[in-house]
């Protein structure tokens, strides 16, 4: 039953906007849209958690959706948007690779995951897309944390990344207990806190939040 | 023989009478947003006749290809027109060619009025033929790439099994790679229709403008047939968006009347929707700058490679 669920359209639907979302953060030059678009992935991924939650019929993954919908797609983008605004920070994004080169090569981080995941033998065929997304979604918040210059786009590099692991860990194993997940958890949401207080602390002895001058000394 | 040429006919007198009353919709619907009155949705029938009835001043420096570029254009709008389907699914002319065709008539009639646009030799025709070629440089890619997603995904490049292969799936045509598909062929119906992130319609500042530099040398009769091609050109691919994207209540061979009149009632709340979103971008974006146009059109390109990727992947296992 549970395979029937990540064939069926509306969760190739949801993992394909997932995807989607990933390439609106990687194609945009402002930070309040890669915010948003942050929080629409966040919002799909808790949609797939409760879908799965609603066929497998497992209370602990819907406890997992909500808090998803609620942490992932509320707090932390109020927060960052709160930490933009109190850092007053250039609203544009600051690039080592060009947009439409970086969209480019997160094209082909697509075809590589698809390809590695296929070398492997997944259990079902079906949750191979799933599973291949979530290799990319990993794949692509790395390469948006070495490609952008802002701290805040590093933040969300590795959001992605971790929104990534989520879905190919309810898709590979349809829910972890739930003590591991709220583990994970409380974890991304103290290091979302911490990153937040690094970027703080950066604003104030570097006077801007670009890391390619955290390389320079200051005596 | 009769029938299909009959039906050949039906069809050009429908996008010719109602491409313009698209243009008129839209651009009202932009002055209701910007609220505005705006002119009446009729004013392009009236602007198309005025231009019929005026002779046309030609530079004498300019050789037969600037004669030839409005015909060549029209004609090749038209013969797309008779490969995509309308408002039912049999195409008059549906053995001789198929999407790809579609593409490459749409290349010709490009290709021809940049041509006309180098003939007479004045510096804004030539800059908005060089900006036009840089952007179809881009666009066609992205198009080829979406259109092949679908096609791939139906198991036919002909126009009229798509349509009416969607139309028979029902909700099912919704599929994650139909839809990445359609956002690729929205964003390449901007580019391709002159609209606001890509070229303004309705300037005449020559630093900015693509497809109106490039008709700028033309006047008269000679202006209204460059004119009404563009539009059609515009019905045709919104069309090509409704009938792929959206098939359901598209009439298939062989309907009696009344389900004709359904399916062309249908159809044509189908383009005003299509055109009323396309006035939401245009009002609620601002003019890009020529250099950034990559940007979106590689945004476009992505989109469409998604779609085949997420095909082969979800069907190809």
């Amino acid at each position: 039953m549970a395979e029937i669920v990540f064939g069926s359209n509306t969760m190739q639907l949801l993992i394909a906007l997932i995807l989607v979302s990933t390439f609106m953060i990687l194609g945009s030059t402002r930070l309040y849209s890669c915010v948003r678009a942050f929080g629409i992935q966040s919002f799909l991924l808790a949609c797939v958690a409760g879908i799965v939650a609603y066929s497998t019929g497992k209370n602990d993954i819907y406890i997992i959706a909500v808090l998803t919908l609620l942490f992932k797609s509320i707090v932390i983008p109020y927060f960052l948007i709160y930490i933009i605004r109190e850092i007053k920070v250039k609203k544009e994004i600051d690039l080592y690779v060009k947009i439409s080169p970086s969209l480019i090569i997160g094209g082909g981080l697509v075809v590589i995951s698809y390809y590695l995941i296929r070398s492997i033998n997944v259990i079902s065929e079906l949750s191979s897309f799933a599973l291949s997304a979530s290799m990319s979604l990993v794949s692509i918040g790395l390469f948006i944390m070495i490609s952008r210059k802002k701290a805040i786009m590093q933040m969300i590099g590795i959001l992605i990344m971790e929104n990534g692991l989520f879905l190919g860990a309810i898709s590979l194993t349809y829910g972890m207990p739930l003590l591991v997940e709220l583990g994970i958890f409380f974890d991304v949401l103290i290091a979302v806190l911490i990153m937040g207080i690094l970027i703080f602390r950066i604003n104030r002895t570097f006077e801007s939040v670009d890391t390619s001058i955290l390389k320079n000394l200051i005596g | 023989m009769i029938a299909a040429l009959q039906s050949a006919i039906l069809q050009i007198i429908i996008i010719l009478a109602f491409s313009p009353l698209i243009s008129g919709i839209i651009k009202k619907a932009k002055a209701f947003f910007q609220i505005r009155k705006g002119p009446s949705i009729f004013q392009p029938y009236y602007d198309i006749a005025k231009l019929f009835r005026k002779d046309s001043v030609v530079s004498q420096n300019v050789s037969w290809i600037f004669h030839a570029a409005p015909i060549i254009s029209f004609a090749a709008v038209m013969t797309a027109g008779l490969l995509i389907p309308i408002y039912i699914t049999s195409l008059p002319l549906g053995f001789a060619g198929d999407l790809i065709a579609v593409v490459y008539l749409f290349a010709l009639a490009r290709f021809f009025t940049a041509l006309a646009s180098l003939d007479a030799g004045s510096s804004f025709g030539g800059m908005g033929g060089s900006r036009e070629m840089f952007v179809a440089a881009m666009v066609e890619p992205a198009l080829m790439l979406s259109i092949f997603a679908v096609a791939l995904n139906v198991g036919s490049t002909n126009l009229s099994y798509i349509s009416q292969t969607l139309s028979g799936m029902g909700m099912d045509a919704l599929s994650p790679y139909q839809i990445l598909a359609f956002v690729a062929l929205f964003i390449i119906a901007i580019a391709e229709t002159g609209r606001i992130p890509v070229d303004n319609p309705s300037t005449h500042l020559e630093l900015t403008m693509i497809h109106e530099a490039m008709i700028l040398e033309y006047s008269g009769k000679q202006l209204a047939i460059v004119e009404l091609g563009a539009m059609a050109k515009q019905l045709l691919i919104f069309s090509l968006i409704a009938n792929i994207f959206f098939p359901w209540g598209i009439a298939s061979a062989g309907s009696g009347i009344s389900a004709l009149v359904l399916a062309l009632l249908v159809y044509m709340l189908k383009i005003v929707i299509i055109g009323l979103a396309m006035a939401a971008v245009e009002t609620s974006t601002a003019k890009w700058r020529l250099f950034r146009l990559p940007d979106l059109l590689s945004i476009s390109l992505m989109f469409s490679f998604l779609a085949l990727v997420s095909f082969i992947i979800v069907k190809g296992g």
